[in-house]
């Protein structure tokens, strides 16, 4: 049965589409059909991490939102563009990185239910097993959808004292809407800081599942979303957390 | 569902004539907004299923029912027939373009 798994955080910067990139890329290592939605219609930026060039983007999630064509219509077969073999496959519904077409979209706004139709269509004509949906940080009508149709939500935040209040908002809007699955990814954690330390407090604090607590990594910051980090480095400890996580969506 | 949480969750769910919005079925009073979600999430929900969550008779629970169509969150499938009805589920609501009132939303949750 296919998943829809949002991943969110109240604040940018926490490493949203780098984490939503590399958990679509260790799903479908493991032979899932995986279709990625960059929903961060006003910033998009998770193509550059699948190496997808403005050029090859045909159509894009703003297409759809127009009516300019179908949702399977914007969506990208990016699994040759991971520089490495990969069992199963991963499509990318990118946003249009035009800025006439991000601004259109902010002038006019646009019905958020045709996500909500888009997401189930997708799952449905590309036989996907998991949609990840790479969310607009903080709360809005888009992103409440995106966890209101979710069947697991993964939260991430920074040890930083601007996410604690804001991720326990995310959290309690969760609940609220009752997410079958939600877990949490501390990430970029000073080297100062004991990991263990930092999961047990926050799992105490907001009462979720802390799933990885990953270190703040120079490779990471050198590698600059050039490309996929746990392809590109499988034996760091981030690539362990990260592995983690995707092994948690696929538990059920 | 007694009769004052019937009463309540009818009262939240004319509340305005827009689209149910996301954001709307965050605030609204249990057991509707559980029963709601799940809706949602799955995609369709029947009478039959509708009156046993909501712990209503088919005529309440019809009431509820024909409001949320009204605001567009139920739409009656083409799957119904004389001896069932179904419901097939859809959040809607535009995103503000700039310009109108800032989003609400916060006010919502704080509330």
């Amino acid at each position: 049965m296919s998943k829809i798994v949002s991943v969110h955080s109240f604040r940018g910067g926490t490493g949203k589409s780098n984490t939503t990139a590399n958990l679509a890329a260790l799903l479908a290592m493991s032979g899932a059909r995986v279709g990625v939605v960059d929903t961060d219609i006003q910033s998009p930026g998770i193509h550059i991490l699948f190496n997808l060039d403005e050029s090859e983007m045909v159509h894009s999630l703003n297409d759809y939102l127009w009516g300019k064509c179908g949702i399977k219509d914007a969506a990208h077969d990016v699994t040759g563009h991971l520089g490495t073999q990969v069992k199963g496959q991963i499509f990318l519904i990118p946003s249009s990185i035009k800025a006439g077409e991000i601004a259109r979209i902010l002038r006019e706004g646009y019905d958020v239910g045709l996500l909500n139709d888009g997401f189930r269509d997708i799952v449905t004509e590309l036989g996907l097993d998991y949609l990840l949906i790479d969310t607009h940080p903080g709360l809005n009508e888009e992103t409440l959808l995106s966890i209101a149709i979710s069947d697991v939500l993964v939260v991430i935040m920074r040890p930083d004292q601007q996410d604690y209040q804001g991720t326990a908002v995310t959290v309690d809007v969760a609940r609220k809407l009752d997410v079958p699955k939600m877990m949490m990814l501390v990430n970029k954690i000073p080297s100062a800081f004991d990991l263990e330390d930092v999961r047990a407090r926050v799992e105490q604090t907001y009462k979720v599942k802390v799933v990885a607590t990953l270190p703040h990594s120079d490779e990471m910051m050198t590698l600059a979303s050039s490309g996929i980090f746990s392809l590109k480095y499988p034996d760091s400890s981030v690539t362990a957390g990260l592995k983690a996580v995707a092994d948690e969506i696929m538990r059920g | 569902m007694n009769k004052e949480q019937f009463e309540r969750a009818l009262q939240e769910i004319k509340a305005g004539k827009e689209d149910i919005r996301p954001s709307d079925v965050v605030v609204f009073s249990e057991p509707l907004r559980s029963v709601l979600n799940r809706a949602v999430r799955i995609g369709r929900i029947s009478l039959t299923d509708l009156c046993r969550d909501l712990e209503l008779d088919r005529e309440k629970a019809g009431e509820i029912a024909a409001v949320l169509i009204s605001r567009h969150l139920f739409q009656v499938s083409a799957f119904s027939n004389e001896k069932e009805t179904f419901y097939e589920t859809r959040l809607s609501a535009m995103t503000r373009p700039l310009g109108r009132p800032p989003s609400d939303i916060f006010k919502k949750l704080d509330n």
